[in-house]
């Protein structure tokens, strides 16, 4: 239930905890000079391609010569190789229909469950192994799932076969903003191993905004999930990783665990 | 039914020392306070006091049409349902959207358009949900300027915000926005707002007497106005963010 296996490249968004935190919304300008710098995520060239203005509310950030503005709030747009926490809403005899916190459910074929190997008999291969009908999950589960393909105008589709992935039978699955999940995460995953550590659970962060997560009891999960909360909360501040540890520590003393 | 008080229009719109009923000079906005982030359970929602109009909008999207032959292959639509509550106004509305309320829908959808990329978002829809709670004068006007407000509060990628304001004339005099009793007892009026990426108008709506001429002077108004507005819906949007931003920092923005 490791989390460090998580491709980096994802979450580099909020990697520079003291980079300029300008805030700025839709519409304004972010620069005039366009000789210097190009537009990057977040942003657009006017009409008469004179100025660079932002079409998020978001944080101002200058890599090289680009201007980006990394969002603050926003929705989930899926990408292929993401790997997400999907809830199976529907079946029928040839697929499942998943829920991805997208604008469309996300589709789990049966033959993207299981491994596939073949069996072999007299050097002949006989038959693939494995059952090509849903039965094996049902509707109402929890799956860990990774994106193979997805585009503007299809259904996205997912498989369950890869290492930490599958049906999860315990723990708590709890949501937050999908702009945020890069801090939940932090700069090359300190923020994530800080909350392992202090908390004693285990986490799964997804880029759909899902976050698994299971502890010794409940009164270490009710803590890490204040603590994700307050992340949440605080995602566009400075210093964010240091108050979070003083704040688990206090949190830990007030509650009497350890 | 009878009417208890009967709708009736004081003769003049202007007190002895010039000002209007309500104290405002010509060109003075009444009172606006704004809010975003305040509904839970919507993508992106926002809130505002405008004098005495109480207007709340929350976004949703973007997801699936219903019904489904409203989708469109190639880009996704803008829906904004304008709503008065049956308590809005002095006599009681009926809850049933009526013409007014489909115009006004319509004209808010048109006006929000251009800002938006919908050609990215194709088979989806963006839904805005405008509930007048307290109505009295421009709710059109205020309805455009919240429903901007919380579409960039849903994090949908804008061009810019669009702000609106109404101009009039009332007693022969050019006034900018118009109260309730100004809008019904006054000469002319003209709902205008602007989409501040390319400075175009995206609303001009017109009703009453009027000549062409003024039309320019009309509009010079409005986007005085209109400026002032757009400074109030820039600060609402930051202080969201700004206010826990600076409990940290010792009271300033760290930049």
């Amino acid at each position: 239930m490791e989390n460090d296996e998580l491709d980096s490249e994802e979450f580099e968004d909020f990697e520079d905890e003291e980079f300029t935190r300008d805030l700025v919304v839709p519409g304004e300008i972010l620069t005039e000079d366009i000789v210097n710098f190009l537009p990057g995520r977040g942003t657009i060239l006017n009409e008469k391609k004179d100025k660079i203005i932002s079409l998020n509310i978001g944080l101002k950030k200058i890599t090289k010569n680009y201007i980006n503005v990394i969002p603050l709030r926003g929705f989930y747009t899926p990408r292929p190789g993401d790997k997400v926490i999907a809830l199976i809403v529907d079946k029928n005899p040839v697929k499942y229909r998943c829920d991805i916190n997208a604008k469309d459910f996300a589709i789990l074929k049966p033959k993207n469950t299981f491994k596939r190997s073949k069996i072999k008999t007299r050097g002949r291969i006989e038959k693939d192994t494995g059952d090509t009908s849903t039965e094996k999950y049902s509707i109402g589960d929890i799956l860990i799932t990774k994106i193979i393909s997805a585009d503007r105008l299809n259904m996205p589709e997912l498989t369950t076969v890869g290492k930490y992935l599958g049906k999860r039978s315990n723990g708590i699955v709890i949501s937050i903003d999908t702009p945020k999940i890069p801090r939940v995460i932090g700069r090359s995953g300190s923020m994530i191993k800080l909350l392992k550590n202090l908390t004693k659970c285990h986490i799964f962060v997804t880029q759909n905004g899902r976050i698994w997560l299971k502890g010794e009891d409940l009164a270490h999960e009710k803590l890490l999930i204040d603590a994700i909360k307050k992340i949440e909360k605080e995602a566009h501040t400075v210093g964010l990783t240091d108050r979070m540890s003083e704040y688990i520590e206090n949190e830990k003393k007030k509650r009497g665990i350890n | 039914m009878t009417l208890l008080i009967k709708d009736e229009y004081p003769e003049k719109l202007f007190r002895e020392d010039g000002k209007r009923l309500d104290g405002r000079d010509l060109k003075e906005l009444r009172p606006i306070k704004l809010e975003v982030g305040i509904l839970n359970n919507a993508d992106g929602s926002a809130y505002l006091e405008w004098g005495n109009n109480k207007i709340f909008a929350a976004v949703y999207g973007p997801r699936e049409v219903h019904p489904h032959h409203l989708a469109k292959p190639d880009k996704g639509i803008l829906r904004v349902f304008y709503r008065m509550a049956t308590f809005s106004v002095f006599e009681r509305k009926r809850p049933a959207p009526g013409r007014r309320e489909k115009e006004i829908s319509m004209i808010i959808t048109d006006c929000l358009e251009p800002v938006l990329f919908l050609e990215l978002y194709p088979g989806t829809s963006f839904e805005v949900f405008i509930d007048v709670i307290e109505a009295d004068g421009g709710t059109r006007c205020a309805s455009t300027t919240v429903a901007a407000l919380a579409l960039a509060d849903a994090g949908i990628p804008m061009k810019s915000l669009v702000s609106s304001v109404a101009v009039g004339k009332i007693d022969g005099k050019i006034v900018v926005d118009l109260s309730g009793i100004e809008d019904k007892a006054g000469e002319a009026d003209l709902p205008c707002a602007i989409t501040w990426f390319n400075e175009e108008i995206s609303l001009l709506q017109f009703d009453g007497d009027m000549d062409l001429n003024e039309l320019d002077t009309f509009l010079k108004l409005a986007k005085d106005a209109l400026k002032e507005i757009y400074e109030m819906q820039l600060n609402a949007l930051k202080s969201k963010y700004i206010t826990i931003q600076e409990k940290y920092n010792g009271g300033q923005v760290k930049q």
